[in-house]
């Protein structure tokens, strides 16, 4: 009889923790699924992709997550959104001025300006990886992200979703978010972080708050933020304590009595007056302005949101880095961009733009397995992403084993490093540092006739 | 002792209200306003599909695989039938009777895990019946988001960033505005019960005049509010049936906005309602009187008086009607004169219409038209006292509040009309007289209802997300205001001046 009731549950789909040769026979299925359309076994999905992520982008991502080598057949720079980044690339030296690709190309970068007493905090990398909050993705798939930030010795951020407690394993490379529903946010979490983040806004849902479904928010989740199982939590917009600078002042100090070493960022959206905020939060004592633009990931937004409200990242960076210039204060503070920040190209011209670096986010998802299908919050199933990722469905979650997602982001940074490198090297450039602002190295690709 | 009682609506009573007094009646004030509470509010309701679309994706699976798979899995993990029986598809595609041998590709979402976990025998395509869909301004993308906005009524969320091009044409070269800290509404969408989308329709005098004896003298606002920006237009080309004129005065009723109709349509169907705006040629000025309970009435070019305004047409309906008459004018060459004089002949109401990809007949697009026309009347000091409806072009739910933003009042809907019920269109759909389209076969007046209910329910939802993240409270206070706009091209120009090779305007 039990044989037959586990078939009949079987063919039902009955959802339960599976056993390790499933978990063993599915992560095979797709790991190898994925080598196989990135090294060109088989043909691009024709589904794959989109205007931002095209099927090379995604493709290459998958290559490079697996090999560690920026792969020579397909396009791992640019998407085809007709703007923006897409739309820029460097005027490179003659090649015979090109530098040695070599590891003495200096790709660290400091985040703390000020010149005060706290933190004084330098990363290998101009990147780290942006907040994804526990409930919009498994502690599998956090302490991936988190483990590959101690490997390239940068950070990851909580996101707004409590600290799951493996993460102290890792405490010295996450950034503990605080945002506007507060889950999470404790005393201990705060004095664990060498960098706390508050979010006043996220790119892709600019002055909407925060939404997880019920079907996310099941028991584990509910502990960590302290809310009731399988019940939506919304995050608010605004900080309902903050009205004013002075008020966000108030915020800053808070933190900065209960950890006084840790370093702080303002992450803020990019509306008209981005500049002005930018500009406000430094004054009440940021280190860190993280600038999040309109095109950037969510686990769930509305898709109004996403494509209508403020400006994308490219046409954010310039404004702040050039009004902070003017304000002489641009060398005080670090400038981090994300919002559609795809790949190492991406990453330079945000730096050519004006950013010190970049925050990454749904590139660590891809590199994981991510197909950018946009079902994040759920999808019909309710059960979230079917790859593991933005999931902390019991079955789905264990599609994404620690040690190889962390393996898959440490490749991946790899590649990136070494393209980073490469453009740096064409400039005639050994500093990332020195890219910064340095728009005569950009030129503008326009339209071919009939485009 | 409250000397000033009456001022809250208290009863009068012979004398100052002692606290207890004032104490009873404040209570029985309460409850009265309790019982006549009434907050305006959108019934969605998701309903069937009558003609669905065709599915985003379609599945092909090798039999020969799948078979062989089986077998092979079967023998290797002999008696684990989780393992076995595992499927890759979340969505069901794969859990019909006989699993994968008859996939139910309608509930397909395309993630592509099947397709990545077993490349040798299973495909999903991008269906291509589905990019035949509109034409080169309304595409698939547009019609497949109306349809899913009538059939749930609710505001379309999905994870993962955008997925478009960057800026673009037309409305996609206009991004709105929101407030990072300092927010007049001070709660962004949890306080969204409390934005207002209601408009007026009429006239406002700039200024209010007074008699020597402190007595109102001069005009008066001549008004009345629907609930909604937004109102139905005429059914562009052949879709004007006895039918969807029936739906769409139903659905306007319910949800307290207008249905623009043929005025023979409404008089041969006995429409003749509040909530219907007749349409009239100039030519059959004299018939406004056939409709009595119209708040408004528009008149319409026809062929020898082209383009909209004819001042002895709007003489002689003002003359047989106490109904606002409404002028509808077409972005021709001379319609700036044209609106401004029947503005200062005295109509209220301004219907300005561009065709169906939201361009004059000079080509420039809605946004600038609305814009233009909106700083004219500024200029002349008549902003106030005539509405600005228009329409040509919108097509989305962040069509809406562009529109406002470039000066309208509110926008009339033709096209979406069409998609929330289902309907098909063939061939280009930029000229109103040559759209041909056609609805389902049994257009079922409830169902029908719902589905254009839930579409006004969706778009209203989404302009308060957009109010919502500016800090508005009204959509009122929305028109015009340009500074809550930004333009792709001025930000573009503005980030990428001196970069080599950007030479502006590209977008
Ligand atoms: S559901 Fe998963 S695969 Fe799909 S976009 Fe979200 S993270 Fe990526
Ligand atoms: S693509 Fe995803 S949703 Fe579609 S059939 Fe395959 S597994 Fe199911």
């Amino acid at each position: 009889m039990a044989v037959l009731q586990d078939i009949v549950d079987a063919y039902q789909g009955k959802i339960v923790k599976p056993s390790e040769t499933l978990i063993h026979k599915t992560t095979h299925l797709l790991q190898d699924g994925m080598n196989m359309r990135a090294f060109g076994e088989y043909e691009k999905p024709k589904a794959l992709g989109d205007a931002r992520w095209t099927d090379e982008l995604i493709l290459s991502t998958w290559y490079m997550a697996e090999t560690g080598e920026v792969p020579d057949n397909l396009n791992f720079k640019t998407g085809k959104s007709d703007g923006g980044f897409d739309r820029l690339d460097f005027q490179f030296l003659p090649e015979s001025d090109w530098l040695e690709h070599s590891e003495a190309i200096d790709t660290k970068l400091p985040l703390n300006r000020r010149g005060d007493e706290k933190n004084k905090i330098e990363i290998d990398i101009p990147w780290y990886g942006g907040g994804m909050s526990y409930g919009s993705v498994s502690v599998n798939v956090m302490m991936s992200r988190a483990k590959n930030a101690r490997q390239w010795n940068s950070f990851m951020s909580t996101g707004e979703g409590g600290y799951p407690p493996e993460l102290y394993e890792v405490k010295e490379n996450v950034i503990t978010q605080v945002a506007t529903g507060y889950f999470g946010v404790e005393e201990e979490t705060i004095q664990a972080a060498p960098i706390i983040e508050f979010k006043y806004a996220q790119g892709a849902k600019p002055g909407l708050g925060g939404h997880l479904l019920a079907a996310k928010a099941g028991e584990e989740v509910a502990k960590l933020r302290g809310s009731v199982p399988f019940v939506s939590l919304f995050s608010p917009f605004p900080f309902h304590s903050t009205y004013s600078v002075e008020d966000h002042s108030k915020h800053l100090d808070w933190i900065e009595t209960v950890n006084p070493k840790a370093i702080l960022s303002v992450k803020v959206s990019t509306p008209h007056d981005v500049d002005m905020v930018a500009v406000g939060s430094y004054y009440a004592g940021a280190h860190i302005i993280h600038l999040d633009g309109g095109y950037g990931g969510t686990g769930a937004a509305p898709e109004i949101a996403k494509k209508n409200i403020a400006m994308p990242i490219e046409l954010a960076i310039p404004k702040v880095h050039k009004f902070l210039q003017k304000e002489g204060v641009r060398d005080k503070v670090t400038i981090i961009a994300s919002g559609g920040v795809r790949t190492a190209d991406d990453i330079a011209k945000a730096i050519a733009l004006g950013a010190d670096g970049c925050v990454l986010g749904t590139t660590d998802l891809v590199g994981m397995g991510c197909t950018r299908c946009s079902n994040c919050e759920g999808g019909p199933s309710g059960r979230g992403c079917p790859w593991g990722l933005t999931t902390t469905d019991i079955e789905l979650q264990e599609w994404v084993q620690q040690d190889w997602g962390a393996k898959r982001l440490d490749n991946l940074y790899t590649a990136m490093q070494w393209r980073l490198r490469d453009i740096l090297r064409k400039l005639g450039l050994s500093n990332v540092r020195e890219l910064r602002g340095r728009t005569d190295l950009l030129k503008y690709i326009g339209k071919e006739a009939g485009e | 002792m409250l000397e000033s009682a009456t001022h809250v609506g208290l009863q009068a009573t012979d004398g100052p209200l002692t606290i207890d007094q004032f104490g009873a009646e404040s209570a029985r004030i309460g409850r009265s306003i309790a019982d006549e509470y009434h907050r305006y509010h959108i019934e969605t309701e998701e309903v069937d599909d009558a003609d669905p679309l065709p599915h985003r994706f379609l599945v092909k699976v090798g039999k020969v695989g799948l078979a062989k798979l089986i077998g092979k899995e079967a023998l290797k993990y002999f008696g684990q039938f989780d393992v076995i029986l595992a499927r890759p598809c979340t969505y069901g595609v794969f859990s019909g009777p006989v699993g994968g041998f008859v996939p139910r590709p309608k509930l397909c979402v395309g993630c592509l895990r099947c397709e990545v976990q077993h490349p040798e025998f299973v495909k999903v395509l991008p269906n291509p019946d589905l990019l035949t869909l509109g034409d080169s301004y309304t595409t698939p993308g547009h019609i497949t988001a109306i349809d899913e906005e009538a059939k749930k009524g609710m505001v379309p969320v999905r994870g993962q960033g955008y997925r478009g091009r960057f800026g673009g044409p037309g409305f996609d070269g206009m991004l709105t505005d929101m407030s990072e800290i300092v927010r007049p509404s001070r709660d962004g969408i949890h306080g969204r019960e409390l934005i207002g989308t209601a408009v007026d329709i009429g006239s406002k005098p700039m200024h209010l005049s007074f008699d020597s004896n402190g007595k109102l003298s001069g005009s008066i606002p001549e008004m009345f509010t629907i609930q909604v920006p937004f109102i139905f237009d005429l059914p562009p080309g052949d879709l004007g049936t006895p039918q969807l004129a029936s739906v769409v005065d139903s659905t306007s009723r319910r949800i307290d906005t207008l249905a623009c109709l043929d005025a023979h349509t409404v008089a041969r169907l006995g429409l003749d309602a509040p909530n219907i705006v007749p349409v009239l040629d100039n030519t059959e000025a004299s018939r406004v009187s056939e409709f009595p309970n119209a708040r408004l009435i528009e008149l319409r070019s026809s062929p020898d008086r082209p383009w909209g305004w004819d001042a002895a047409g709007f003489d002689i309906a003002t003359e047989a009607t106490d109904a606002m008459i409404g002028i509808r004018i077409h972005f021709e060459e001379g319609w700036q004169n044209r609106m401004t004089q029947a503005v200062e002949s005295g109509v209220k109401v301004i219907h300005l219409l561009a065709d169906l990809h939201g361009r004059g007949s000079d080509d420039t697009f809605v946004t600038e038209l609305f814009k233009e026309a909106h700083m004219l009347l500024i200029e002349q000091g008549r902003r106030d006292t005539v509405t600005l409806f228009g329409g040509g072009g919108i097509v989305g739910a962040d069509h809406v509040p562009k529109a406002i933003i470039s000066g309208l009042d509110a926008v009339t809907l033709d096209l979406p009309v069409l998609f929330a019920l289902q309907g098909r269109s063939n061939g280009s759909l930029r000229q109103r007289k040559q759209v041909a389209g056609t609805l389902p076969r049994h257009l079922d007046q409830d169902w029908a209802e719902q589905r254009l209910t839930n579409l006004c329910g969706s778009w209203r939802d989404q302009l308060l997300e957009i109010l919502g993240a500016m800090g508005i409270r009204e959509v009122r206070r929305l028109r015009g205001e340009f500074g809550r706009s930004m333009i792709v091209k001025h930000l573009e120009d503005e980030a990428f001046e001196g970069i080599a090779g950007y030479v502006g305007g590209d977008c």
